[in-house]
């Protein structure tokens, strides 16, 4: 998904004035969306964010400043397919006066801690490859560029998919694992935006149905 | 439930009728009832309603994800009927050919749109007269200009799902409910050349000097200025032409065996001055333009700048539906053209590959290819070209070009081992690795990372079935059958190529910027290990298959001279060499800049080093490239590096040494040379910097050293600055 962008123009405060929050019911919701809605591009539906914030309650933090919500974070965690148990950072929005004070490090790092005492061997998120100052973000806590995505965003951008690996225990010696499916130049590896567009005119009529029991 | 549906006004008028056993009824009370059940937040669904679920749920009348919602027209035929798409365009004759080559333009803008990535549906066919066939055939230039953009359309997606190398461009091929076989579209050439042989006589009379008018009066003028005549026949004639071409460049690429690259390349040629003609029509269209020209910027559409009539992006929304709704920004006129310039130069590049039968030369040169970062079209051109019907270029079997890899001599070539199943399963890995090859880089990166276990598996294999077939006891290096040697020769070369991939792996990490300047050195050691490898296959290769030579050839081995050429390093091996001295020598000096001068080391809070060792490494460890090497050798081989041994053992002059050296042995070979080239600048430029560094001290906190890429993609330079 989606990550913050570079700082512009900043706000004074002081770095003690910022309180850290983490996600406690209903009511924060309409404060996240709006955040993310403002910052980020690709529209995501209702469904998205209590996806992600009623399931993993836990890993969603908000900054305020003054009562008012200037960032948030949104995360999940789970078995990926190769059964590992890893966490992933949805959205980081910090709203531009308050950028470059270490808010998003500090709302990101919260959710890191969590996911690391719950037993995730890894991280993973996508930042776009033109977004310095999220890549810069992540480089600093540890992360790698794994991959890069070609034009994962549907702007036409590429994106990078960063990858945060926790220490493990002593390493096994490496094998040989039995020869990959032949075929191998079809096999979908990292779902695309454009795959979750399909995907919704697929779903458009399951949806239609469950849409009137949340307006 | 139908999309269309939903702007329908009720629902008695679907189009899905009750039967015997099923019978409408409003569900709307039932829902309501539910729906005050539920709390806030509170959400029906099944148990596999997961993250994707959500992802692709659509918020109803939501502009940003419901693509059904209504624009400005429900139907296609509701905006003809408004007047979108006049035919003919004007009743004015003038007006009318000046809207054709706006219509022209713009498709071609439309055209580059979709191959650099948009949807089919959201550029070329937001043209209404392409949308519906039959209305154009009274406007003879319309209905040939769109009949000819409907047929290249449908080759070029044919090229690009017969190669099937675009997963991750896929939109490209999607074009559910357009008409992109109108009728006789197939023909379309014939209708082109009968409008581009009439605008040719209207062009010949109005150039005619007055005198000579007379007998071609019957002509009809193309329109009624006639100071404006010879100028407009000239802009359509280029613009018809370059369609013309163009397909043809698209079917003569496309017949087997690559028996029409050369015809192609002349059709290339044609196309390529074509559209410096139409480049040039622009001043003539500007300054003739109807009407006020509403948009003459850089980012314009149309050679004249004025909008084209007939087109409305949001016209498919409904019937594309995995496009978003959003719009999209269309090419300028001129980005456009040069996108087509590129296109048309690397396709020139595959049609003059002369398909060389040798796996090496051929490796080089889709290496070479990619390097100007082809797009889409062109890649899946390549791919078809390469690999037709499981064999090379469509005619050599796998097998044999195995055997050529290997320096078999030719009598193998129908040796009957071709039949063993993991020496088929070998050719198949090798077909696998050529498409991939073919794809773009980051895709292609992640697919040869994987591809490395097949091939080490592959390797385990075969040296498996050697020592069943021929027991135990025989190594591998005396089998004196065919068979066997065969075999050897295959698991040598296996090896060399394992890791030539991975060697492709590494520095493709650079050219995607996967790397940070902290990871530089465990990447550059890493590269040094595997290409140290590489250059040890590549000359036990070279040395095994030259050792059975002479032995076959029964040649005096003593002779001085052969000796003399025996102890001379083959090119190859010197252009790996220096890589190596690269390698090590940038591993050195970014190992001595952490251990000396405490940079480029990046402590993170939650993990170290090793991690992101593991992380960018995991593919290559997996399949044990090289074996036993790990974290720790990494950095017992770097933790004690100083300024001081770099002091003593430049590597980077023996780096421009060997490069100096070696460029003999590439005299025809102009790309080697080449990039031999940039790495001794590169040498030349590192060692100097490396002086400078150890000159005036190291631990002078003024001076900044910094790694940049100015020279070669993957060995950087060394940059010192003094702060």
């Amino acid at each position: 998904m989606e990550q913050v962008q570079e700082k512009q123009r900043t706000e004074e405060f002081d770095a003690s004035e910022i309180e850290y929050v983490i996600y406690g019911g209903e009511h924060h919701l309409p404060l996240i969306m709006n955040l993310v809605d403002q910052e980020l591009s690709e529209p995501y539906s209702i469904f998205t964010y209590r996806y992600f914030v009623y399931l993993w309650p836990q890993l969603s933090f908000m900054a305020f400043h003054k009562g008012k919500c200037v960032g948030t974070v949104v995360c999940k965690m789970g078995d990926h397919r190769d059964s590992k148990f890893r966490g992933y950072i949805a959205m980081l929005v910090v709203i531009k006066p308050y950028r470059g004070r270490g808010i998003a490090t500090e709302l990101v790092t919260r959710s890191i801690q969590v996911m690391m005492e719950s037993g995730c061997e890894e991280v993973t998120l996508e930042a776009e490859v033109t977004n310095k100052g999220a890549l810069a973000l992540y480089g600093r806590l540890g992360f790698i560029r794994a991959k890069r995505l070609f034009r994962y965003y549907l702007n036409g951008v590429d994106a990078f998919r960063l990858k945060l690996l926790f220490p493990q225990p002593e390493e096994l010696h490496p094998f040989l694992p039995m020869m990959a499916d032949r075929d191998d130049t079809q096999n979908h590896d990292d779902h695309s935006p454009r795959e979750e567009f399909l995907l919704k005119s697929i779903l458009f009529s399951e949806v239609v149905c469950k849409f009137s029991s949340l307006v | 439930m139908d999309r269309h549906a939903l702007h329908q006004p009720s629902s008695s008028s679907s189009s899905i009728p009750a039967t015997a056993n099923t019978v409408w009824t409003d569900a709307s009370p039932l829902l309501e009832v539910a729906c005050k059940d539920l709390r806030d937040g509170e959400l029906i669904h099944v148990d596999n309603f997961n993250l994707y679920a959500a992802m692709s749920a659509l918020e109803i009348m939501d502009p940003k994800m419901d693509s059904g919602i209504v624009n400005r027209y429900c139907s296609v035929d509701e905006a003809i009927e408004d007047g979108v798409a006049p035919v003919p365009i004007s009743t004015d004759k003038t007006t009318d050919v000046q809207c054709m080559i706006d219509i022209m333009d713009h498709l071609l803008t439309c055209e580059a749109t979709w191959h650099k990535g948009h949807s089919l549906a959201q550029t070329v066919f937001s043209c209404a007269y392409l949308l519906r066939p039959e209305r154009t055939s009274s406007h003879a230039l319309l209905h040939s200009y769109c009949k000819v953009i409907r047929a290249t359309c449908k080759a070029v997606i044919t090229v690009v799902s017969d190669a099937r190398t675009h997963e991750e461009e896929d939109l490209f091929t999607m074009a559910y409910g357009l008409p992109l076989s109108g009728d006789g579209d197939e023909k379309c050439l014939s209708l082109l050349n009968a409008v581009e042989e009439n605008i040719s006589r209207q062009l010949r009379a109005c150039k005619a000097p007055s005198s000579k008018r007379k007998p071609l009066e019957d002509i009809e003028p193309l329109q009624t200025n006639f100071d404006l005549e010879e100028g407009y026949c000239k802009a359509l004639l280029c613009r018809l032409r370059f369609r013309k071409h163009f397909f043809h460049v698209l079917t003569c690429m496309r017949r087997p065996q690559g028996r029409g690259l050369e015809l192609a390349r002349k059709h290339i040629a044609s196309c390529i001055s074509e559209l410096g003609v139409i480049l040039k029509s622009a001043e003539f269209l500007m300054s003739n333009a109807h009407g006020t020209c509403e948009d003459a910027t850089e980012d314009r559409t149309t050679a004249s700048g004025h909008q084209a009539i007939g087109f409305d992006a949001s016209l498919n929304s409904r019937i594309s539906a995995p496009t978003p709704p959003r719009s999209i920004k269309i090419l300028s006129w001129k980005k456009a053209i040069e996108y087509f310039e590129k296109l048309l130069h690397d396709l020139d590049i595959i049609c003059s590959y002369p398909l060389d039968p040798s796996l090496e030369v051929l490796l080089r040169f889709v290496a070479q290819f990619q390097k100007a970062q082809p797009d889409l079209v062109a890649r899946a051109h390549l791919q078809l070209l390469l690999v037709q019907d499981g064999k090379l270029y469509g005619k050599c079997p796998m097998f044999s070009l195995i055997i050529r890899a290997a320096r078999l001599p030719e009598v193998f070539l129908h040796h009957d081992i071709q039949k063993n199943e993991y020496v088929v399963q070998l050719g198949q890995l090798v077909i696998n690795m050529l498409k991939i090859l073919c794809t773009n880089a980051a895709w292609q990166r992640r697919k040869l990372g994987k591809i490395l276990q097949d091939w080490r598996v592959i390797y385990v294999q075969i040296e498996l079935a050697f020592r069943k077939d021929f027991g135990e006891g025989s190594s591998i290096s005396n089998g004196d059958n065919a068979s066997a040697r065969i075999l050897k020769h295959i698991l040598i070369w296996v090896d060399e190529q394992t890791y030539w991939i991975s060697h492709r792996f590494l520095i493709l990490g650079f050219e995607l910027e996967l790397y940070s300047p902290s990871e530089y050195c465990m990447v550059y050691w890493y590269l040094y290990v595997v290409l140290i490898r590489l250059a040890e296959k590549t000359h036990l290769k070279m040395t095994v298959s030259d050792g059975s030579a002479k032995q076959k050839g029964k040649k005096r081995k003593d002779s001085p001279k052969e000796l003399a050429r025996d102890a001379k390093i083959p090119p190859a091996i010197s252009f790996l060499q220096c890589q190596i001295c690269l390698a090590e020598g940038l591993t050195v000096l970014l190992a001595a800049l952490r251990n000396e001068l405490m940079v480029l080391q990046s402590p993170s809070p939650f993990n170290s080093e090793h991690e992101r060792f593991i992380q960018h490494f995991e593919l290559l460890q997996k399949a044990c490239i090289p074996d036993n090497i790990s974290y720790p050798s990494f950095k017992e081989s770097t933790s004690y590096a100083r300024f001081s041994t770099l002091a003593m053992y430049n590597y980077f002059k023996d780096a421009q040494k060997i490069a100096k050296e070696a460029r003999s042995g590439f005299s025809n070979d102009p790309d080697r040379l080449a990039e031999l080239r940039v790495l001794e600048q590169v040498a030349e430029h590192n060692s100097i910097a490396l002086n400078v560094i150890c000159g005036v001290g190291a631990l002078d906190p003024s001076l900044k050293v910094s790694f940049e890429f100015i020279h070669h993609p993957c060995f950087a330079t060394v940059v010192v600055k003094r702060s």
